[in-house]
């Protein structure tokens, strides 16, 4: 079928004031060739709408360019299936914030159209991925404590076949352990529930139940993972959608603890999750002798929030602290219970929690160091309290109880990096990619390049950038639920097991609609690889932030479409730039750039390019615009998907043209990274560290390219950065390859 | 020096009267807003911690609840409701109870029961006491107390129950002295407390602390109370024979005084200031208008009760006398006195009347702590700058 290019602009919101709409048809036609161009002073409208139909209809359209408003609104009216749809902002990022009727607004209006027409010329309608396995819509559970229960008993009522795996001999987790309960609605100790839940589980026949069972092999993407499953000696292969990943937690080591806190030399010196084993069915005693327990103390934080221990905080003591005081309150009203707290913390309507240990008599200190006296007859605990200014004794105890933390299971074992054989010693001097943290950890034993599995976020706990993205991870269809993700009491558990659930549904549901999931969700490209040029350079399996590309022996990549979010991250790695989508690719990007009408050195009007990652900081330049704020008019933008998909041929691409200079717009990238995949402007950054050696030496002051991270929240900042930029441009001078 | 934290003083309290100290969590509000609270004394908030962690040597020797006149503002403010203000008034309630040797004051606190038997008790006593001593020759024509129970007499044993108060009340004072100045009992020299004497004075008659709270009405009330029972207590104990001048006698006989004579009016004015001042708190205690009055212990209930049954009884006895009813006033007489002077016996030493003279006399110390440590400083500083 031959390409019919149309252009509709609309002349409402302002448009057809500020801009020579006449002028812009002109520049349709004429140079950007289009077959049809209209304008429509309502075109969102639904006259406007029709008028598209039509065209499409009548006359053949498959490729347009809306010059309207923004690409981030109105997409579910500008959506024709089966065609190109490019998207040119003349609204908020022109009409919106430049000066109206000026010649220099009617300039960069004209080189949208011109970038966005030539877009539209080389795209193609992206057609689903479709793998030569059948897609399995079935979800499977890791861990049978109270997330993965949830997990599973969620999915398997919304109508998905589970397969739940419990390492133990039978469900239940941890909760197994525990006779009461500190949940909503906080006003008192409830007794644990989870036999219910597990008789639930068990009685669903949409859940297979495999228990004394651990995973040995995870192949594949979502949609189509292979998983073996050994239960027992045997075998067994399963045909997974997604995957709830809820291994749970491991008590911290209690002999690694500072000695003054007594661990070890008295027996009745014991950790939160001993009391709730020792106790489970039974009195509270003290452990050495059987007597009933009169004086009892709790002693928070041990081995949390301390760098030589357990760094953070493990959000759940608290509540168990409180809990068992009470238990041991409800046994004996007359026992005495000290609570021995550095900072309180009962998050929410937990508070009522701690009204409610306060009412039964329990006696908090607040005291940061606190010292457990082994030497007498009798346990006593002594400290600075910080309330009293002074320090105390409690003596006479019974029974010391130490609250130690959740560290996740996942934080167990080795560094997978360390042993990878083959690694090249890379220079020291050179700016380098941080490496993910992936422990050997026995759960999921994926059969990724990247290792076996999930990477950590912070201290081994696998998560993703867990404000903006609950529940999600860095491996596609693999979402990681309850105390293995982070720290978390029962209420926050079964939250997590049913947010899992759902992400996992979300993603059986979009993957076999051959879609991306979350965040480019319902994207229908993915990355094509031109082979013949690859040179097993490694860079895009290196690279890709969801280990989506897998590698054989020789080097060569082996993309899992399923796994991919559609970054495009490994599109900018690729020295040879084989790495293409349908609508996205080097070239495209390159040819829009070299669209943008360069005037002549003497024209005074100088050019910078800004390529802004599509998440943050395009939507932070629309900002500008809704706010009616102006911005430099020498300014035009480029959306990227991330800037993780910079390629430095673009670069190239723009100051050969002439553009004076290039403005890198990317997310925070380091520790606290804003970047929705993760890599992506922590990567455009090195490339670009390297660009800039090349510059210096081609007499290109490396001035012109500049990289700057912005948050959404950065808008109000943005034109004085660009201004300053344009500034600093105007000192450095005109691009000598002008007009070349 | 470790302090050993002491669980059962929360316990003890309760029976006290404490009810919600449990839910302090120590975000100082109260401390915030209290205009009596000094960087030196600050309270209520630490005062509450020294009560959680039973620490009774520090509340002993640190009695800031007698700097508070409590006035409710730290309870309105306090955003657990854990009711400093009612705290600090238990934490009197329990010195009181220290300060006192005999242990007739924490029965009187921990036992309503003990209370009424007591008072019915020392009323029987009197009223049996007034029916055997007297003159035997009542005068039945004209109201004539003075022919049935002479004021000279009557002197005699207000003498007597003085002897006997004072020293309750001295020996009190003294171990509440002992207990405040802990090891500078004796240390400072005598000089001090007389610098810090006329202070004393100026607060017992102006409530001048009680003014600087946000409530005035309270301090008026308060001190409504205080001056017409002050004003009372001189007339009928101190002037009742007028100390051998016959123009200051009270009066009990006719003729009576001329309206303006000073007696009769500072008389009037006592029974007005007591009849408003009780009423007011009377009827702020039945409706729990404020703070203040959300919560009443029986012996703050029987203050209001018995001072005021004293004062209407005095009333009706004025009326009695005045229209020459002589049997009436005979009789009202003795219920009088069947009122008054348990109040006096046991109130006084053992309860909430108490705290007429350990408010001021706690004040009066920590004012003498005060210049003393104000005097030490000022000797300390220039032998440091010789040191450099």
């Amino acid at each position: 079928m031959e390409k019919k290019l149309a252009v509709y602009i609309c002349s409402g919101c302002g448009l057809g004031e500020a801009l020579d709409i006449e002028k812009l048809s002109g520049v349709a036609t004429k140079e950007c060739k289009a077959a049809i161009c209209r304008s429509h002073p309502n075109l969102c409208g639904e006259e406007g709408v029709k008028l598209i139909r039509d065209d499409i209809a009548s006359e053949g359209v498959d490729r347009m360019v809306i010059g309207a408003c923004s690409p981030r609104v109105m997409y579910d009216v500008f959506n024709f299936e089966g065609c190109v749809v490019e998207r040119a902002n003349l609204r908020e990022q022109v009409v919106w914030a430049q000066e109206p009727g000026h010649e220099d607004t009617q300039m960069m209006a004209e080189d949208y159209l011109r970038m966005h027409a030539v877009k539209a010329d080389r795209s193609e309608v992206p057609v689903p991925y479709q793998p030569e396995q059948e897609m399995s819509k079935d979800i499977l559970v890791v861990g049978g404590g109270v997330s993965g229960m949830t997990a599973a008993l969620e999915a398997a009522e919304a109508g998905y076949a589970v397969t739940l795996v419990e390492k133990e001999k039978e469900l239940g987790g941890f909760q197994k352990y525990v006779s009461m309960k500190a949940t909503f609605p906080y006003k008192d100790i409830q007794p644990n529930t989870v036999n219910q839940l597990i008789e639930r589980v068990s009685k669903n026949d949409k859940i297979k139940v495999m228990t004394g069972a651990k995973v040995e092999k995870i192949e594949g993407g979502p949609c189509v993972f292979n998983v073996t499953v050994k239960q027992n000696g045997t075998t067994s292969d399963h045909h997974i959608g997604a995957v709830v990943m809820a291994a749970g937690w491991q008590p911290y080591d209690p002999t690694k603890l500072d000695p003054v806190l007594g661990y070890g030399k008295s027996p009745d010196v014991i950790t939160n999750v001993q009391f709730e084993q020792k106790f489970q069915s039974g009195p509270i005693v003290r452990p050495s002798d059987g007597q009933p327990v009169k004086n009892a103390a709790f002693l928070q934080c041990a081995g949390q929030r301390d760098p030589d221990h357990l760094p953070y905080c493990s959000s759940v003591c608290c509540f168990t602290a409180l809990k068992q005081a009470i238990q041991i309150k409800r046994q004996n009203a007359d026992a005495n219970v000290y609570v021995f707290y550095k900072e309180l913390r009962t998050p929410g309507q937990g508070e009522d929690f701690y009204r409610k240990a306060q009412q039964e008599g329990v006696v908090f200190l607040r005291c940061q160091a606190p010292e457990v006296i082994t030497g007498g007859s009798r346990l006593a605990v002594e400290g600075h309290d910080e309330l009293l200014g002074e320090k105390v004794t409690v003596e006479d105890l019974d029974l010391v109880v130490l609250a130690t933390g959740m560290v996740p299971v996942a934080a167990f074992g080795e560094d997978f990096k360390v042993k990878a054989p083959g690694e090249e010693e890379k220079k020291q001097d050179e700016m380098q990619m941080t490496p993910d943290t992936i422990l050997v950890s026995d759960i999921l034993n994926l059969q990724y390049r990247q290792g076996p599995e999930m990477p950590a976020l912070r201290y081994g706990f696998p998560d993703s950038h867990y404000i903006c993205f609950p529940y999600e991870s860095r491996r596609t269809g693999i979402y990681a639920a309850g105390p293995v993700r982070r720290p978390m009491g029962i209420a926050a558990s079964i939250e997590d097991g049913m947010g899992a659930a759902m992400k996992a549904i979300q993603c059986v549901e979009l993957t076999s609609k051959g879609q991306a999931v979350h965040p480019r969700a319902g994207d229908m490209s993915y990355p094509e690889f031109f082979m013949q040029r690859c040179t097993q350079c490694k860079r895009c399996t290196e690279e890709c932030p969801f280990g989506a590309i897998n590698e054989d022996e020789k080097g060569n990549p082996l993309p899992q479409p399923t796994r991919c979010r559609r970054c495009s991250i490994c599109m900018g790695s690729c020295p040879e730039r084989i790495i293409s989508f349908k609508n996205y690719s080097v070239g495209m990007i390159g040819d829009m750039i070299k669209s943008i009408e360069v005037p002549e050195e003497y024209d005074e009007k100088p050019r910078i390019l800004v390529l802004a990652c599509e998440n943050d900081a395009y939507p932070a330049l629309d900002m500008i615009g809704l706010r009616r704020m102006t911005y430099n008019a020498w300014v035009r933008v480029i959306q990227l998907r991330c800037l993780g998909s910079l390629n430095l041929v673009w670069i190239a691409d723009a100051l050969s043209k002439g553009i004076d200079g290039i403005l890198l717009l990317g997310c925070q990238h380091g520790e606290d990274y804003q970047c929705h995949f993760i890599r992506g402007s922590e990567l455009a950054n090195i490339r670009l560290s390297k660009v800039k050696e090349t510059l210096d030496r081609l007499v290109l002051e490396s001035d012109r390219v500049r990289f700057e991270t912005v948050s959404i929240m950065d808008w109000n900042t943005l034109p004085a950065l660009l201004n300053e930029f344009a500034d600093r441009l105007n000192e450095v001078g005109p691009n000598p390859y002008k007009g070349y | 020096m470790s302090n050993k934290v002491d669980p059962n003083l929360m316990k003890e309290l309760k029976e006290f009267g404490l009810t919600d100290a449990y839910k302090c969590y120590h975000c100082g509000n109260c401390t915030a807003v209290c205009p009596l609270s000094t960087p030196e004394n600050q309270f209520p908030r630490k005062f509450v911690r020294y009560m959680q962690l039973g620490q009774k040597e520090k509340i002993l020797s640190s009695p800031e609840p007698w700097l508070c006149y409590y006035c409710g503002t730290c309870s309105d403010v306090c955003p657990r409701g854990a009711e400093p203000g009612e705290t600090m008034m238990v934490a009197r309630r329990w010195l009181t109870s220290q300060y006192d040797w005999t242990g007739f004051a924490r029965k009187f606190y921990t036992s309503e029961r003990f209370e009424i038997i007591a008072i019915t008790i020392v009323a029987i006593l009197v009223g049996i006491g007034l029916l055997i001593f007297n003159t035997g020759k009542p005068n039945w024509d004209h109201a004539h107390l003075n022919s049935v129970w002479p004021s000279d007499k009557i002197e005699l044993a207000d003498l007597g129950m003085a002897a006997i108060l004072s020293f309750l009340l001295l020996s009190n004072v003294f171990r509440c002295y002992k207990f405040v100045m802990g090891d500078m009992a004796g240390r400072i020299p005598l000089r001090v407390y007389a610098s810090q004497l006329k202070e004393l004075i100026v607060h017992v008659l102006t409530q001048k602390r009680f003014g600087q709270c946000e409530d005035k009405m309270q301090w008026f009330v308060h001190l409504m109370i205080m001056t017409g029972y002050s004003s009372v207590f001189l007339l009928v104990v101190v002037l009742i024979n007028g100390l051998t001048f016959e123009n200051l006698k009270f009066q009990r006989d006719l003729p009576e005084y001329a309206l303006w004579h000073p007696i009769r009016l500072v008389g009037y004015y006592a029974t007005f200031a007591i009849m408003y001042g009780t009423t007011y708190a009377i009827i702020g205690r039945l409706r729990k208008s404020k703070s203040v009055y959300k919560y009443s212990h029986p012996t703050d209930w029987m203050f209001l009760i018995l001072l005021q049954l004293t004062t209407m009884t005095g009333i009706f006895i004025h009326f009695t006398r005045l229209l020459d009813w002589p049997f009436p006033t005979y009789a009202l007489y003795v219920i009088h006195m069947m009122v008054a002077v348990p109040m006096l016996v046991l109130e006084v030493p053992f309860a909430k009347w108490a705290h007429l003279a350990y408010r001021p006399f706690v004040l009066f110390l920590l004012k003498v702590k005060e210049q003393y440590a104000k005097e030490q400083a000022a000797v300390r500083v220039p032998s440091v700058a010789l040191a450099d």
